[in-house]
């Protein structure tokens, strides 16, 4: 008789553990899933071409997360270097080649070769 | 006084019309450029900047001139590579001509004037020559070479050069203000 109590009490606790972590676990997974496509969706790539003794645009709008691609098609090489605190820095860009960093603020930047060169990352 | 005022006058109008009269005397004297002459010239400008920055990386002790002069070396060096490719590809061998060899005879006399100075001297002129330098070579690209150049990719290259000539002039500029207090 203590026997068939002590299973029938473990088979309860057993189906209540797997109804209540069917029912809880599920809807939560799926939506922590929608919530990582969203995200992963919402994070773009952006592109600065150097050209022309130029940061093409000079001044970019981004979102924290996105990535943003520096493309070097000019006749010299390059650099992308932060105006504070050596933030980033891209080591030299050859002719053709491409650099990228993703988002962490907002940034002034310029070619440490050519002074002049300038650009920014506003994260809006 | 009224006489002074007339032979200012005089002498005013006499510089200016001579000033005229031997920049349309040139302007007669100046051919067409054919598109080999071009290429000549185009490697020698870029060449000559090279010579006056090894000469800069040598003797300078200042490190915006060094660096300056670096990039120099290296850019007007990135600029002949491409040029060299371009007549290679296009089958045109450059040709010396009367602009290369006037640049050449400029560019002894600039580099013995450099040899000859140290210093903060050696510095203020390397980098007031480089300043008139690109002046005149931006001059000449957007004047001459440009509007000669007879094959598209070539006025292509020369007018892709004109904002880096024109970056450097302006870097030059900034390096050169502080030789000028």
């Amino acid at each position: 008789m203590r026997n068939s109590l002590r299973v029938f009490r473990n088979s309860v606790v057993f189906l209540c553990t797997l109804f209540l972590l069917n029912g809880c676990s599920s809807p939560d997974n799926n939506k922590a899933k929608d919530e990582t496509v969203k995200e992963k969706t919402s994070q773009t790539t952006d592109t600065v071409v150097l050209k022309q003794m130029q940061f093409i645009p000079a001044i970019l709008n981004v979102k924290i997360g996105d990535t943003v691609v520096w493309i070097n098609k000019d006749l010299v090489d390059h650099d992308i270097t932060s105006d504070k605190d050596k933030a980033f820095y891209s080591d030299t860009l050859h002719v053709g080649k491409i650099w990228k960093m993703v988002v962490k603020d907002s940034a002034a930047y310029h070619c440490s070769i050519h002074p002049t060169m300038k650009g920014e990352i506003v994260v809006k | 006084m009224k006489f002074l005022k007339i032979f200012t006058k005089a002498a005013i109008c006499v510089a200016v019309s001579t000033g005229f009269l031997s920049l349309s005397a040139d302007a007669q004297k100046t051919t067409k450029l054919t598109d080999p002459e071009i290429a000549s010239v185009a490697v020698t400008a870029n060449q000559i900047d090279i010579d006056y920055a090894k000469i800069a990386e040598k003797k300078s002790q200042n490190a915006d001139v060094i660096k300056f002069a670096q990039t120099m070396a290296k850019d007007h060096q990135s600029v002949i590579d491409q040029a060299v490719a371009l007549v290679t590809k296009l089958g045109v061998t450059p040709k010396t001509n009367a602009t290369t060899k006037s640049f050449l005879a400029g560019a002894a006399k600039t580099r013995a004037m450099l040899n000859s100075k140290k210093g903060n001297a050696f510095n203020k002129a390397y980098i007031d020559n480089e300043v008139a330098y690109h002046k005149a070579a931006i001059n000449e690209v957007e004047t001459v070479l440009i509007p000669d150049a007879t094959n598209a990719e070539l006025k292509s290259l020369l007018q892709s050069a004109v904002p880096l000539f024109k970056a450097h002039l302006a870097h030059a500029e900034m390096v050169q203000k502080q030789f000028s207090k």
